[in-house]
């Protein structure tokens, strides 16, 4: 046991702060120019796709690396990248399960946000059962034919293409009908509608598929191998990047102390109050256990383990952990923490963990998303339950039955 | 950056499990409730003939020279075991002697540690629970050849065995720590206080203008602070170690129940209400592991945040466990709640330690001087 980083770590963490401290642009990114040249800058340094091989463009750089390019983004507080969901979930998807011809075609683009991507998954009717889905594609000879509903569609507006789970068989089981296609987003049967969240925001979207086509050469995989594609697919966005997640905790830790010195409460200041004491003290325990769990999981990835269903045990922990430090954070600030503008500068959030800068406000609303997103706490408690503790599974009636029937 | 266990650390655990497993079975433990020591001599030389009793103390004090990593390690087999004994304040004595302790002090009691032949352990409180070091009220005045120490300490770990106490007591110079020998100690009177967990022993001690000489003093005349402060961060650390692997029997049990007993005509593992409470528990056992041990590296390490990884250890740990141990209660239903059953070792184990070494809110309070000074 070493939880020290070896010195070459060591160094290129400072290389790295100081790439970003010379490069990172000063204040907003307003217009989609600005954060394009951005991501461009980000790119030709070498830190998007650090992960993927270097064949396809990626610096096959070790979870390590990648960590502390992310920790050093959150750090210095920088503009978010582009197609995070492209390069996160939709390339190594491809990579993965992808014949030579579409990683050719799609892969570079990913990288360097040319063509921006978004997950076609949920359903109005399948969230936490996803296996249920309806959409279905039905091949027509020279394509698919692509007809439903999907929804919380995040980045669905501004996508170029979707990684599409659809039913290619209605007659298997549930899990088995299930296939993946690349669809093209920019086309006369899809019609995307943004969905307005509770943050008042429009992060997410919905999408209709009326006759859509996707390519054959599209296809993902294998007919009915779409429920296993989405699998992997859903441990990588359960799994990395904890460690920045906690670096922006911690810096929102330093702006709620100096407003607790601030605020007053029988003519002291709040941060004297025995009571807020406890709960500062508490909560920094806790954002700090989230910090030692990440290392713990990221130096298994180091050596090449696989985190599997561990990674619901991180994902619960954190999501879980994000709501209790703002439900604190908004008992501390009191109305402050509920202005949506006009903060005074000591008040304010420092990074909302949604990828914008924001109010505490925006960031109490968006800790809800946190055990929804990426299958529920409810989900990963199953997850925890079956597949590390090994316990016998529920009692369900959908095992076997064949798949629902399109409306 | 590794997190992992060596292979040197991994069979020191694997051994430590197995000799536990087989030396300290929960009818072992059961066994030693009546015995009035409440330890067993027998476990102790053998714990000394493994190398535990001497696995931080320095090799020139016939030690193994290793860290609180490894002591956290057999701390947690010991947890699991809800092993009885004055394991953790012996180990926490014999560090306060390697680092402050004076030539003859450390010949004196080291290699009798190491050897098994002396129990120790540390008088850190007062009766009005107090547990920064500078609270202190036992006196230490100037007598003929020394001091007179009077005061009362109150939940003195293993008090009842210990051939060595360790007393902070505030003298002309501030507050100074005093190694007192019950054997030849006038004016000490050591009673038992009896508690609920039959496996934990605290005495109160106390003292009537006990005579002790000028050398029993322990580092230099009031600077014993720091030094004290050292000991609640290990004794934390070695509490939340030793939590953390009652916590985890805990859920090993539970599991293992859930997915056996049936109710309604199927295990009560399949059941949502009970899978999820597991799947709770597994989290905060986890974090509980990863609390515990980089706090203990932290402070083999002398990592910056070595004071607060112990604090947060303490506070997290502390709660993680009495949560879990609770739980497996809950899930076990009816058989959870008899003497019969062995949880109850685990559960009241874990609470005793909670209140020790400092409880959630001392460490809460000073992880908040340490971040927002």
């Amino acid at each position: 046991m070493d939880l020290h980083p070896t010195p070459e770590d060591r160094a290129f963490r400072l290389e790295t702060r100081r790439w970003l401290e010379a490069s990172v642009p000063r204040g907003e990114l307003k217009t989609p120019g600005e954060r394009r040249a951005w991501h461009q800058q980000l790119y030709d340094a070498g830190y998007i796709g650090m992960g993927w091989p270097r064949e396809y463009g990626g610096r096959a750089a070790s979870p390590m690396r990648q960590a502390i390019v992310s920790d050093e983004l959150a750090r210095i507080n920088a503009p978010p990248s582009m197609n995070q969901l492209g390069i996160s979930i939709v390339g190594p998807t491809i990579i993965v399960h992808g014949t030579e011809a579409q990683k050719r075609r799609y892969l570079k683009k990913i990288l360097t946000a040319e063509e921006l991507w978004c997950q076609l998954y949920s359903e109005p009717n399948a969230g936490s059962d996803l296996a249920s889905l309806r959409t279905r594609a039905e091949d027509r000879g020279d394509h698919f034919g692509v007809n439903g509903q999907k929804i919380w569609t995040s980045g669905g507006v501004n996508a170029d293409w979707g990684l599409l789970l659809a039913r290619t068989d209605a007659a298997a089981p549930k899990h088995k009908g299930i296939s993946c296609f690349l669809l093209s987003m920019r086309q006369p049967g899809v019609e995307v509608r943004p969905l307005r969240q509770l943050t008042g925001s429009a992060h997410f979207a919905e999408v209709f598929m009326t006759d859509a086509r996707a390519e054959k050469a599209d296809q993902i995989g294998r007919l009915g191998q779409g429920w296993e594609i989405a699998q992997t697919t859903l441990s990588y966005e359960r799994g990395g990047n904890s460690l920045a997640r906690v670096t922006r905790y911690a810096a929102a830790f330093g702006q709620l102390v100096r407003a607790a010195r601030e605020l007053r409460r029988d003519g002291r200041p709040l941060l004297d109050d025995p009571r807020v004491r406890a709960r500062i003290g508490g909560i920094y325990a806790d954002l700090e256990v989230q910090r030692y769990a990440a290392l713990r999981v990221l130096s298994a990835l180091e050596k090449g383990e696989s985190p599997g269903p561990a990674s619901s045990i991180t994902k619960l922990s954190y999501s879980e952990f994000e709501k209790r430090y703002q439900e604190l954070a908004l008992e501390i600030l009191g109305p402050w923490g509920q202005l949506t503008d006009g903060l005074p500068h000591d008040f304010l959030e420092i990074d909302t963990s949604s990828g914008e800068p924001g109010s505490w406000a925006h960031a109490f609303l968006w800790s809800r998303a946190g055990t929804i997103y990426a299958g529920s706490s409810e989900i990963q408690k199953n997850v925890i339950a079956d597949r590390v503790l090994g316990l016998p599974r529920e009692p369900r009636a959908d095992r076997s039955t064949p798949s629902p029937r399109s409306p | 950056m590794n997190f992992a266990f060596s292979d040197d650390q991994q069979l020191l655990r694997n051994a430590a499990r197995a000799f536990l497993d087989e030396r300290c079975t929960s009818a072992v433990v059961r066994a030693l409730w009546d015995d009035p020591r409440g330890e067993s001599d027998a476990l102790w030389k053998e714990m000394a003939r493994l190398g535990w009793l001497g696995l931080a103390l320095p090799e020139s004090a016939g030690g193994s020279g290793l860290g609180m990593v490894e002591t956290a390690i057999l701390l947690e087999e010991m947890g699991r075991a809800a092993c009885p004994g004055p394991y953790l304040p012996t180990v926490l004595a014999g560090h306060a002697l390697a680092r402050a302790g004076s030539a003859a002090q450390k010949a004196r009691w080291l290699p009798a540690i190491a050897t098994g032949d002396a129990r120790a352990s540390v008088a850190f409180l007062d009766a009005d629970l107090d547990w920064r070091p500078e609270a202190a009220q036992t006196r230490a005045e100037p007598a003929a050849g020394g001091f007179a120490l009077t005061g009362v300490k109150r939940f003195v770990s293993w008090g009842h065995v210990a051939d060595l106490l360790l007393i902070p007591a505030r003298g002309p110079d501030g507050l100074g720590l005093f190694a007192v020998e019950p054997a030849c100690a006038a004016g000490l009177s050591v009673a038992p206080a009896p508690a609920m967990d039959l496996g934990t022993r605290w005495a109160t001690l106390r003292l009537d203008g006990v005579p002790v000489a000028a050398d029993a003093l322990v580092g230099a005349p009031g600077q014993a602070g720091p030094l004290l402060e050292d000991l609640l961060r290990r004794g934390a650390v070695g509490a939340a170690a030793e939590m953390l692997g009652a916590a985890r029997r805990c859920l090993d049990m539970s599991v293992g129940y859930v997915k056996v007993r049936e109710q309604f005509g199927q295990p009560i593992g399949s059941f949502q209400a009970i899978r999820h409470r597991c799947a709770e528990m597994l989290m905060e056992v986890e974090n509980a592991h990863a609390a515990t041990y980089y706090a203990a590296w932290a402070l083999d390490a002398g990592a910056e945040d070595a004071a607060v990884a112990a604090s947060v250890a303490k506070a997290y740990v502390g709660d993680a466990a009495r949560k879990v141990c609770g739980a497996a209660i809950q899930v076990h239903g009816g058989i959870g709640f008899t003497w019969e059953y062995d949880l109850q070792l685990y559960f009241k184990r874990a609470k005793a330690l909670e209140a020790t070494y400092g409880d959630g809110d001392y460490h809460r309070e000073l992880i908040v001087r340490h971040v927002a000074p």
